[in-house]
Formats: C-alpha cells, structure tokens, sequence
C-alpha cells in the first residue's frame, strides 16, 4: 500500500546518501517499515496534503514536513501533524 | 468484478475508522533499524525532487498496470515543469476524484514552488517520480532493488540533495 511504499523507497533513497521526509497518512505502517522522517496527518486516502483548491494547507503542510529535515535529529521520528481533518480552519 | 470489488473498498476506506483498523492490522514490512543522512546543507540551497505513490504519469506515458493484484511496481518520470492538464492517475485503490482535480493533492508542485519562493527550499530537480503505491507480494523486490535503485541512480545524476515522498 501506499504508506508502505513510501517507506520503502524513502528507507533505499536514504540509504544511499541522499537526505528524506516522507509525509505518512497511516501511522502504523510508518511505525513498522521506520523511515527516517515522517510527518503524519490523520487524513483520507488521497488526501496527504489536504483538501482540494486548498493552497494554504497544501503549503503548510509541505512547509512543515520539510522542516523536518533540519529539525529531526533522531532516526525514525514521526511527527505527528496538529491540523485535524476538516476540523482546523487554515486562514491566512 | 474485480474493478467492482475494488470501488467498494475504496468506499469502504472512506469511512475513518475502517482507514484506522485497516492500518493497525496491515501486516507491513517491518524494519529493525533505519538508514540516517543528515542535511549537508542549509535547506534553502538544496535541490529537491519528489517523489508520489498516488499514480501519477504523463497522459502520454503508459499507465500502470491495475490487473496485477500484486501491484506494480514500476515508476514514471515526471519532468518537474509539467502542468497539471498533461498529467493522469492511474490507480484503482483510493478515491482519486479529489486528486483529478487538484493534483498537488498527492504531488504538492504548486506548495513547492511557492515554498522556493520564499527561499525555504532550493531548486526541483528536472524530474519528479510516479509510483503507484499499490505493491504486494513479489513486487515489494522489484521496489526496492530494481525500482528504487532506478530512481537513486537519476537523483544523483540530477544532483538531488533533498526527497520530498507523498503517499496516496
């Protein structure tokens, strides 16, 4: 599936010398396959950057998924996302 | 039959408490440790690439396979400029009525380059990738030996510092 994939692939990229984030909307299989950085949103397949014609939280979220590649100093971390689906109102 | 079977758990998979018991019991790869490669340098001067599973390829690129009830495996370049009009899904395991519609759903291109705007990320590399995250059984292999050992070899040829993946 897909979250698995991701890890994968991410796990074989960071292998070999080239620094990941990977965005993960299924915790578990993040917790299992251990990629090295994740960002976690508790959305809907389909979904990983939110909702459609929704540019403020596509952005937030690519922006604080890409800050975890500085802020992660631990391997495997998972960060688990604040904005609840369809719950958090992104204004600008 | 099948294509029915399929729509009805991707219905199924819309209800989230099913998505949540799913993934609890999805019996994943489970890795003991986890490779690590610090950022070498500030963010804002490195060149990203990245890389969806949500089956996306050029309209004019061959879709993925959907008989395979393994998957596939295989990826499609993405050259980073493409708009989204030239660009397709194929993958019959999620609602992707959303994502037709709004691509940067599952590859975040618009995000990204207002992100370089303002200086948080360096450059695209000239490709992005397109896998369809649906791969099982054998498939998981071909991933990770053939597939991705592909796609490292073209990051590196396009000098990528920094791999942004976004599931489906």
């Amino acid at each position: 599936m897909c979250n698995q994939t991701v890890g994968l692939v991410q796990r074989e990229i960071e292998g070999q010398g080239i620094s990941t984030v990977g965005i993960s909307i299924a915790r578990e299989i993040s917790e299992s396959v251990k990629p090295p950085r994740t960002y976690f949103l508790k959305y809907p397949f389909g979904h990983a950057l939110g909702e459609a014609g929704n540019k403020l939280q596509h952005f937030t979220i690519l922006k604080e998924s890409l800050e975890l590649l500085t802020s992660v100093q631990e391997p495997g971390t998972i960060i688990d996302s604040p904005y609840r689906w369809r719950r958090y109102r992104f204004e600008g | 039959m099948r294509n029915i079977m399929n729509r009805f758990m991707v219905m199924l998979f819309q209800i989230p408490w099913v998505k949540s018991y799913w993934s609890s019991r999805y019996p994943a790869v489970l890795s003991s440790s986890t490779p690590w490669k610090p950022l070498g340098k500030p963010l804002q001067h490195c060149k990203i690439a990245v890389i969806t599973t949500g089956g996306v390829h050029l309209k004019t690129d061959k879709p993925f396979d959907m008989l395979d009830k393994e998957g596939d495996p295989s990826f499609r370049l993405i050259p980073s400029a493409t708009e989204q009009e030239q660009l397709a899904i194929t993958h019959d395991y999620y609602d992707h009525s959303d994502a037709d519609k709004d691509i940067n759903l599952v590859l975040p291109v618009d995000a990204l380059k207002e992100a370089q705007q303002m200086g948080l990320v360096g450059e695209s590399a000239e490709h992005f990738y397109g896998l369809m995250g649906h791969v099982g059984g054998q498939h998981l292999k071909t991933l990770v030996e053939e597939t991705a050992q592909l796609i490292i070899r073209q990051l590196k040829l396009e000098k990528v510092d920094v791999v942004l993946l976004v599931p489906a």
